[in-house]
């Protein structure tokens, strides 16, 4: 299965950079934090998941105890609206967030990898860089065993995996999927979810910040 | 399983191209569904779902949903394939797909039940999954109209209350599990941005803008009440809804009230990049409204057209806008008429073409293309015709720009299957790049 998965997502760039995509507009200024409300829309999905030292942990020590913002991604994606969207909104969240005193410790960001085979621990580590080892702003680059481990995670948020069929009902070359990025409270519950049409760092930055208004200090470093 | 299994076996032999993310930045679906719904048909549909109501003493007598094949060359094209009774009779009216277009929530404006039907797994034959029954009881509206997807999240907009059945009310948000979450009540009596009846239909969103537009109509009372005596009655028909709301979408908070006389129902933003304008149509003035935004930047609604000769009160209910934006479908109840605007200047939308599709019509829907056009012909129950005008169809035209050509019919009495109302198109799934959900998948690597 493992071998099956590799192939599956191999030669992923090549068709992703060819794909393009426009980048939905975003005309307008984001609400100021506070004054609206998130609601707690389902419980985060939970796992087994590896990080760089192959020790299987469960998902939810990393949607835990701080404000998380998770997204799926895998590490040789160029549509310039899925992986690459996703990674650069994480990188300006994430400037915004450290030059915040008021957010050091209660905020980190996880980019799970849809692809098991490819993406092992070492490769997500390399696709992370520097990110992966700077702990100002804790970013976890996650991936799982196996398919088997991923795929009830996928169904618990709501993320499908989907394969093209050719008119004849065969499975095609091709898999769907929808940008998606979830924004965890620290009790674990998916208080935001973003799609591609209302991405915008902005508006991210800001629900973090309307997160803290309600949440009680972290009580330790985050992990 | 095995052969999905086979399939996903298969993948292994060759280099894949992989496209993961869909963007949502092609607004809409063919062309009136929420934005943030993927999987876009832009070539032929290929089932036609039809929320169905059920009539005392015709076929089972039950709401239902009826899925009709749309495919040319299907040797079951025009035909009902498949039909899915959900028991009872509750006023069944509007779907609307999940975000991911896997599951279509159908409502009952009656007894407040929605159903949930998978239409992702076969949408050849779907599947209730589930049931909400709590809608009423959760929020204290009554009627859950328009289904509208946020990511993970259904709106559903309610038409009246259980405290009176009249017209204020409000919108639920659950979550895509069908879990309720929270309830907005619809503005009312809000001098600060300019009152509000409380009444609700339609909703439509403006990513772009973080704009939320919410139309009105009328309550319980009003929408289950005999049409011919209801026009009678004087002090109903006072109570239709005579406003447009602006919301703030990512605070969920009405944000200005628009004076859109006649009860403003569906909304239709534009679908062209840049365009940041939606047009309604008030049924009893009989009037276009267009909603943009001045040169101040503040949003207003101004009457831009008539449609048809209002004095004789024509009833416009459904309409359509076509994916460039530039032309719109009207179905006129009350003369069976289907009409065509040219938006290309939206201030002044001209009337380029009418032609009788029924003795009463509803809803109409077109391609992504729109080079096919259907009509369902039922309102309300009580609102129907009688006698021989109370015809119940699916008509299915081609457009070619001049004339609409009928290419099939579905008498939906003589199928005993009851009133055709609101439609929805699903794909096999090769057309809309959907396949196996990961439980599928797991399901299927387990075995």
């Amino acid at each position: 299965m493992r071998r099956a998965a590799l192939a599956l997502f191999a030669g992923a760039a090549f068709a992703l950079g060819a794909a393009g995509a426009d980048l939905p507009r975003q005309d307008y200024v984001a609400d100021a934090p506070g004054t609206y409300a998130l609601q707690r829309i389902q419980p985060a999905g939970n796992g087994w998941v590896l990080a760089g030292n192959y020790v299987p942990r469960r998902l939810s020590t990393y949607t835990h105890g701080a404000i998380t913002l998770l997204s799926f991604v895998y590490t040789y994606c160029t549509d310039p609206a899925g992986c690459p969207l996703a990674y650069n909104t994480f990188v300006q969240v994430k400037e915004r967030v450290s030059e915040d005193p008021a957010l050091r410790g209660k905020v980190r960001l996880v980019s799970l990898s849809f692809d098991p085979t490819n993406d092992t621990p070492e490769a997500m580590k390399l696709y992370g860089g520097q990110h992966a080892t700077d702990k100002t702003v804790p970013w976890h680059f996650l991936t799982t065993y196996s398919l088997r481990f991923l795929l009830p995670i996928l169904e618990d948020y709501g993320q499908e995996v989907e394969l093209d069929r050719d008119a004849d009902g065969k499975a095609m070359r091709t898999i769907t999927h929808m940008l998606k990025v979830f924004l965890i409270d620290p009790d674990g519950n998916v208080r935001e979810i973003y799609s591609a049409a209302f991405l915008n760092p902005e508006v991210i930055y800001n629900d973090i910040k309307t997160l803290t208004l309600e949440a009680s200090p972290a009580s330790g470093p985050v992990r | 399983m095995k052969i999905l299994l086979a399939n996903y076996l298969r993948l292994a032999t060759g280099i894949l191209a992989v496209a993961f993310f869909w963007s949502g930045a092609g607004y809409a679906d063919e062309t009136c569904n929420s934005p943030y719904m993927s999987r876009l048909i832009k070539g032929q549909e290929h089932y036609l779902h039809v929320w169905t109501l059920g009539v005392k003493g015709l076929g089972d007598g039950s709401d239902k949903l009826v899925t009709v094949d749309v495919e040319p060359g299907s040797k079951t094209f025009g035909k009902v394939i498949h039909t899915r009774s959900v028991g009872g009779r509750g006023e069944a009216h509007h779907m609307g797909f999940t975000d991911d277009r896997k599951y279509l929530w159908a409502g009952r404006l009656d007894d407040s039940k929605i159903f949930v039907f998978d239409v992702g797994t076969n949408p050849s034959k779907p599947k209730l999954v589930r049931t909400i029954t709590n809608f009423s009881a959760k929020t204290g509206y009554v009627g859950p109209h328009t289904f509208y997807a946020l990511p993970g999240r259904m709106l559903v907009q309610g038409l009246s209350n259980n405290k009176n059945h009249g017209g204020v009310t409000g919108i639920a948000l659950y979550n895509n599990k069908g879990d309720y979450i929270s309830r907005y009540a619809m503005p009312v009596g809000m001098t600060a941005i300019g009152g509000g009846d409380g009444y609700g239909y339609d909703i439509g969103v403006n990513p772009a803008r973080n704009v939320m537009l919410t139309s009105s109509f009328t309550g319980w009372t009003n929408y289950m009440m005999d049409l011919g005596k209801l026009i009678k009655d004087g002090e109903a028909m006072k109570r239709f809804g005579n406003t447009m709301a602006i919301w703030d979408l990512k605070a969920m908070k009405p944000t200005k009230v628009l004076e859109v006389p006649g009860a403003p129902l569906e909304i239709r933003w534009s679908l062209k990049d840049g365009d940041n304008w939606a047009i309604t149509a008030s049924a009893l003035t009989s009037k276009l409204w267009l909603v943009k935004q001045d040169a101040s930047g503040q949003w207003q609604a101004k009457d831009v057209a008539t449609i048809g000769d209002p004095s004789k009160i024509p009833l416009p209910v459904d309409i359509s806008i076509t994916a460039d934006g530039k032309g719109l479908w009207v179905n006129t109840f009350m003369d069976g008429k289907t009409r065509y605007f040219d938006l290309t200047n939206p201030e002044q939308p001209v009337q380029t073409f009418e032609k009788v599709t029924g003795k009463q019509v509803n809803m109409v829907s077109q391609s992504w293309d729109g080079k096919r056009v259907y009509i369902t012909s039922s309102l309300l129950a009580n609102w129907d015709k009688k006698a021989a005008d109370d015809e119940q169809f699916l008509r299915a035209f081609d457009w070619d720009g001049k004339d609409l050509t009928l290419k099939f019919e579905v008498d939906f009495y003589k199928a005993k299957l009851g009133r055709a109302h609101h439609m929805k198109f699903t794909a096999k799934p090769q057309a809309t790049a959907a396949n196996e959900s990961s439980g599928r998948l797991l399901a299927a690597m387990e075995k």
